[in-house]
């Protein structure tokens, strides 16, 4: 989690990802910016994340972000 | 059939309410089927064969594809695991088959349909160029109605089965009706399966305030389309189709006049056909979201055509950002860039294909793959120069939310906007460029002569009543930007007035709707795309 809150962080420092939890519905994250988030977290935690994850749902908070991010390594 | 006739909004859009409310509920989607049907034989005759081709097209595909998911979860589930990979790997290999099967069978009925006769005229020009005494036959095809809009609908359905976000239909009739459902074929919006199809299946029974909801929207609807849109037409041709004959303010005058016409007629199209599907208990999604209030290029365009922009992010975007060439692009503009650049550059490289395709999709003109450009140029210069802009803002002292500042931001987007319209709206792109130097130009009749205004096409009452419309679609949007709905402000006055209102809107169209001697009667223009 401290990793995925790292790269959020250098998406937009002044955000607190820890209590935010609508990200896409304040416009924190829009498509570019999730896009730039995805390619940082496929890099990072070595997972594949495919198109039909981006809906608003995986990304609306640090911890949504997060249990992509687990659902994934458990699959794989 | 037009949705703004009789023949559509009293004897079929009427009739087809009839039947759907007297059959029994399980019925009801057949009736709605038979009459998209009917909707579209009469409207496109025999070239309903095309519709039917990728109807067929999506329901085996989709179905080729669900067999192959369910072998796959089988192989995950039971296969020995050194096995495993290579088995995924094949049906992996299947699936991609079957997708792009089906996306050369319909990018290639569209292709063929809308751009071989540019891509014929081009060869030709090409060819006369470098001198060779050789011309292909120039073909202009009957473009199957709404082939553009349900071409992307048909292809998203099938990208969805692939993606394994909802199984495929079975029934071929069902998803026949997904595909032609009467109020979406002919504008969109485009469409998504799992939103759409179970609102057509359901069957709804009647409900009075949904009924009386609808013929609201649909009143709003003529008023923008008939009213509006159809009487800044006149104008917008005058000065167009002869625009060596204008400069200066009249130019602009037919600017601003052009957006004002596609704006009223697309959003008021959209209004009749939501309108039209609601009456059936269907919701359909919303193309426009006061497109006008947008602060930047990019937020204009999540609000206007927002399923065509919604398709092109979900279908074009991202696929293409998630491949692997990309992910290479943006190692390596992490390893080398600075941190800003590493991020922006990928998104706009993606970006450009996004545009691209904007362009070429709403026509086969070169002006067309010109309009998406230009808008892929100020986007893209946008994010680019962010840190430049927000450095400026900072030696300002500016503050991004204050009223000043966001009205100036509007300002900036809605001249943008209207250049984009320009280009949109030109005979070709030589004119638009032509017309946009005549905007600096004060050659040709002046905008007030005489001491009246100059109205090329229309009348000075007609501008008048144009210029009404414009106010009373800003003070709606306003309203509705300050979280007011205007129909629930008026069903919430007292009977006399609520109906007094509803009388009042339904004689403005009658008596002002453009229409009749003296009018020409115009199709909807994104019709022709």
């Amino acid at each position: 989690m401290e990793q995925l809150l790292e790269i959020l962080e250098d998406i937009d420092p002044t955000v607190d990802y820890r209590t935010e939890t609508d990200l896409v519905g304040d416009g924190i994250l829009n498509s570019l910016s999730i896009m730039t988030l995805v390619v940082e977290i496929r890099d990072a935690f070595d997972v594949d994340i495919t198109p039909q994850d981006i809906l608003p749902e995986n990304f609306r908070s640090a911890q949504a972000i997060y249990a992509l991010i687990q659902r994934r390594q458990s699959e794989e | 059939m037009n949705y703004t006739t009789y023949s559509y909004l009293l004897l079929f859009l009427g009739g087809t309410f009839l039947l759907y409310t007297l059959v029994p509920q399980k019925q009801k989607w057949i009736i709605l089927l038979a009459a998209s049907l009917f909707f579209y034989v009469v409207s496109s005759g025999p070239l309903i064969v095309f519709l039917l081709g990728t109807t067929l097209s999506i329901y085996l595909s989709a179905l080729w594809l669900d067999k192959l998911a369910a072998v796959q979860s089988l192989v995950k589930k039971g296969a020995p695991k050194e096995d495993r990979d290579t088995l995924k790997r094949h049906i992996l290999w299947q699936k991609r088959a079957v997708l792009l099967l089906l996306l050369l069978f319909n990018f290639g009925l569209l292709l063929f349909m809308k751009y071989f006769g540019f891509f014929c005229h081009n060869v030709n020009w090409l060819f006369a160029f470098v001198g060779l005494d050789f011309e292909l036959p120039l073909v202009k095809m009957v473009l199957p109605l709404g082939i553009s809009f349900y071409t992307l609908q048909a292809v998203g359905y099938v990208v969805d089965v692939y993606r394994g976000k909802f199984p495929a239909e079975r029934n071929f009739a069902r998803i026949t009706l997904f595909l032609s459902f009467f109020p979406q074929i002919v504008e969109g919006p485009i469409g998504r399966y799992d939103e759409l199809a179970p609102q057509l299946y359901e069957g709804h029974t009647f409900d009075y305030e949904r009924f009386t909801g609808s013929l609201q929207l649909i009143l709003w609807g003529l008023f923008k389309k008939v009213v509006i849109a159809d009487r800044a037409n006149a104008l917008v041709s005058a000065v167009f189709d002869h625009y060596e004959q204008y400069a200066g303010l009249l130019i602009a005058l037919a600017v601003l006049a052009y957006t004002l016409q596609l704006y009223a007629e697309f959003s008021g199209c959209m209004d009749i056909v939501t309108g039209s599907a609601r009456l059936f208990g269907v919701g359909l999604s919303p193309n426009f979201r006061r497109p006008f209030f947008s602060r930047s290029v990019t937020e204009f365009w999540r609000r206007w055509h927002i399923t065509l922009g919604a398709w092109l992010r979900d279908y074009v975007f991202y696929p293409l950002s998630l491949s692997k060439p990309f992910g290479r692009l943006s190692k390596a503009a992490r390893k080398h860039l600075s941190k800003h650049l590493a991020a922006s550059l990928p998104a706009i490289a993606a970006l450009f294909f996004v545009w691209f395709a904007n362009g070429v999709w709403h026509g086969a003109a070169w002006k067309y793959i010109a309009y998406g450009l230009y808008y892929y140029v100020i986007i893209a210069l946008g994010m680019l120069c962010e840190p430049l802009f927000a450095k400026g803002i900072g030696l300002l002292h500016l503050r991004r939310e204050s009223a000043g500042y966001r009205l100036f931001q509007m300002l900036r987007t809605f001249l943008l906007v209207n250049l984009g319209m320009l280009l949109f709206r030109a005979k070709s792109l030589s004119a638009a460029v032509a017309m946009f130097g005549s905007l600096f130009s004060s050659a040709g009749p002046s905008l007030i002569q005489n001491g009246v205004l100059n109205t090329p096409g229309i009348r000075l009452a007609d501008f008048y009543v144009l210029l009404a419309g414009a106010a009373i679609l800003l003070i709606v949007g306003i309203l509705q930007e300050r979280g007011i709905g205007v129909r629930a402000l008026i069903a919430r006055q007292p009977l006399v007035i609520r109906w007094a209102v509803y009388l009042a809107a339904v004689f403005v169209v009658v008596i002002f709707g453009a229409y009749g001697m003296g009018y020409q009667r115009v199709a909807f223009i994104y019709a022709g795309f």
